[in-house]
């Protein structure tokens, strides 16, 4: 089974899906992000999604969960990157990805989740790209 | 169904679980691209075809889906889903399908139910033909069956099978060696034992080595401790025996007080045993003095014709009956022999007297024939034979064959243990051979020897004759070392008073000598008896040529004046003996 890879810049994990994404590589992924999230008390999380081209609602519903979880461990989830084929057919399908933010690529992500962290006061104001909190 | 004549089936598959699933969108977006459809569509499908295939298979369902190009009444992808057993379908997966799609119809039956999948060709868009769609068949078949994930999952299968194999060969050699040092160990202990025992053997040889040696030595003592007890008692036994065989000889002569008849029988018995002891003695002395190694050859030129005469006299004798006969063949033509000359006639005596003592009727023949450097003596009888088992016995002293002649024989046993031990001091070997009724045969081999195997320190009186002061005094000179003494004369005829005179072993003879020459010299004395046998040194000037003729003839070796040196005088001397040797038998 494939894993997905979780990369830490600075209080962000980034979690980049270049896979067509299996049941068991989803579920892998939902452990192993709550577990470094846990470990290294990140504040974000961006998913990025640019290389996946099929969501079905199982897909659809894993990211909302991992949002849930994410949220649990205060840290915030943008999926960037998002195909407009993907888009367009979750529209379709009335999926609302569970109220996960979205961001057009992964530097919009990354300011979304410097904003919001600024907004609770968990990266001081100073740093303006986030990364050298830690 | 009216529309079927409209379908074309394109590919087939089966979705058994999760990760078929995952096949199935993979497929359904790879046909809806193959036929034509746009991107969104090809995403719709999938994503319909994802949920759906999810939906069946978490209600664990075998299912099969046919991919299928519609043409009539408008052009469609259609996806026929069929299984067996009972599903529902309600759920969110048939929810995706029915936004997704345009058409999802379901057919339940008691065991076996289907769905077929429908998504329209946006208008506008054309179905592919009829070669088309064989394209469309290839592309599927060429990408379906060689799934890329697939065959990785295959080549995983295997990769582990094949970790696992590896991990299992490698607790196997684990096991295998454990097992090889185990012997290891086994074979180390065993190595060491044997080791252990072998030096322990090793030091009860040497032991041995040492016992043998002590044995050895006192084997040997024990050896001239018997030697010299015989000599010793054949030294004391041996003159009051020749004292009784001497006065019974007084008593006998015919000067003597007048004896009785009996008296006369009586001293005669005294003399014949006194006799026989003392042959018995002197047997007994002669054999201890060769097992002492006092006994040393002293080879010379033998003259075997001579020999033979002599031996056939002496022996003669003891022939008891006309019956046997005592042969002694021909001499062949041979090299000359050098060995000691006493030694041979004791050898050959022993063995013909025997041969003679053994044989009843027939005859005791003694040949000698030449075989490569040696000479081979075969004295063969045809008497009563040796039992086989008696053949290396005979050898021994004192053992003598238990057979009915024997009592009739005087005889001490030592004959034939004498001749060997003088054979092998001539360097020669003794060997016999019989076959008991039938005859013995003994032979006796004898290296030839040369002239050099002569030794020089028998000259006794040695005569130079020469009329030239320088010469004989360089002839003196070189003499001088090997006589006892020598005399010499300057012309013939006082050379032959001198030689009739002082009876020398050794003559040098000028060939030049005044008053009568060398040569005329040497035939005066070739007349006398008494100088016949006496050895000859011709020493002439350069030309030697004209006087090898008369020295060959007259039994005289040659010398070159002009080459007088130790070693030309010795050489001279040895071929002078064999040279009269060989002229006067």
């Amino acid at each position: 089974m494939e894993r997905v890879p979780i990369l830490k810049i600075g209080g962000v994990l980034l979690v980049s899906i270049q896979i067509d994404l299996h049941d068991q590589s989803v579920l892998a992924l939902q452990e192993d992000l709550a577990e470094r999230i846990s470990a290294t008390g990140a504040h974000g999380v961006v998913i990025d999604i640019s290389a996946v081209e099929i969501v079905d609602s199982f897909i659809g519903r894993m990211f909302a969960t991992i949002a849930s979880i994410s949220r649990l461990f205060d840290a915030d989830t943008v999926v960037v990157g998002m195909r407009p084929a993907v888009a367009i057919t979750l529209v379709e399908l009335g999926l609302t990805l569970g109220g996960v933010r979205t961001a057009l690529d992964l530097e919009r992500g990354m300011r979304i989740l410097r904003v919001l962290g600024q907004e609770s006061g968990r990266i001081p104001a100073g740093d303006p790209t986030g990364l050298e909190w830690s | 169904m009216a529309l079927d004549a409209a379908r074309t089936d394109l590919t087939r598959m089966t979705i058994r679980d999760e990760s078929d699933v995952f096949q199935l969108r993979g497929k359904g977006r790879q046909v809806a691209a193959a036929v034509g459809l746009d991107g969104q569509d090809q995403i719709r499908v999938a994503t319909a075809l994802s949920d759906v295939g999810r939906e069946l298979v978490r209600q664990s369902v075998v299912t099969t889906a046919v991919f299928t190009l519609l043409t009539e009444p408008a052009p469609a992808l259609v996806v026929d889903l069929g299984w067996a057993g009972v599903v529902t379908t309600t759920g969110p997966g048939w929810n995706t399908a029915r936004m997704l799609l345009h058409d999802v119809r379901f057919e339940q039956h008691e065991h076996t139910g289907t769905v077929a999948l429908l998504r329209n060709f946006p208008a506008g868009v054309l179905a592919p033909s009829a070669t088309g769609i064989d394209g469309v068949r290839r592309e599927l078949g060429a990408a379906g069956e060689g799934n890329a994930l697939d065959e990785l999952r295959a080549q995983n299968q295997e990769l582990l099978e094949t970790l696992e194999d590896l991990e299992q060969k490698r607790r196997e050699l684990e096991r295998a060696n454990e097992e090889l040092e185990e012997t290891n160990r086994g074979v180390l202990a065993l190595y060491k034992e044997l080791s252990d025992e072998l030096e322990q053997t090793n030091t009860g040889v040497v032991a041995l080595y040492a016992e043998l040696d002590v044995k050895t030595t006192q084997l040997r003592e024990a050896g001239e401790a018997r030697t010299r007890f015989w000599s010793n008692i054949s030294h004391e036994l041996r003159t009051p025996v020749n004292s009784v065989v001497g006065l019974t000889r007084l008593l006998a002569v015919p000067g003597a007080d007048p004896l009785t008849d009996e008296q006369r029988r009586q001293v005669d018995l005294i003399n014949d045993s006194g006799t026989t002891l003392l042959a018995l003695v002197n047997e007994l002395l002669d054999t201890a003095k060769a097992e002492s190694g006092s006994l040393r050859p002293r080879p010379a030129p033998v003259d075997l014709n001579y020999m033979f005469v002599q031996l056939r006299g002496a022996l003669r004798p003891m022939i008891r009956t006309d019956a046997v006969e005592l042969v002694v063949e021909d001499l062949p033509v041979m090299p000359a022999l050098v060995t000691d000359p006493t030694m041979l006639v004791r050898i050959l005596r022993n063995l013909l007297s025997n041969g003679l003592k053994f044989t009843e009727a027939g005859e005791v023949r003694l040949s000698v024939r030449e075989e490569g450097d040696r000479l081979r003596f075969v004295v063969a009888d045809t008497g009563i034979g040796i039992p086989a088992d008696q053949h290396d016995r005979v050898f021994e002293e004192f053992h003598q064959v238990p057979n009915r002649l024997q009592t009739g024989a005087a005889g001490t046993g030592l004959g034939l243990s004498y001749a060997r031990t003088l054979a092998t001091i001539l360097g020669g070997d003794l060997s016999l051979s019989s076959t008991p009724g039938e005859g013995t045969e003994v032979v006796l081999d004898l290296p030839l020897g040369t002239v050099e195997d002569i030794p020089l320190t028998s000259v006794g009186i040695a005569l130079l004759v020469d009329g030239a002061d320088e010469s004989r005094g360089r002839l003196r000179a070189e003499v001088d070392t090997l006589a006892d003494d020598v005399v010499e004369a300057k012309d013939g005829r006082s050379a032959l008073s001198a030689a009739t005179g002082t009876r020398p072993d050794l003559i040098f003879l000028d060939a030049d000598t005044p008053l009568m020459s060398g040569v005329e010299v040497l035939t005066v004395l070739r007349q006398d008896p008494n100088l016949v046998r006496v050895p000859v040194v011709l020493v002439c000037g350069g030309d030697i040529g004209g006087m090898e003729l008369a020295a060959s003839t007259l039994g005289a070796a040659l010398l070159t004046r002009s080459l007088i040196s130790a070693g030309t005088v010795r050489q001279a001397i040895r071929e002078a003996h064999v040279a009269v040797r060989r002229t006067a038998s």
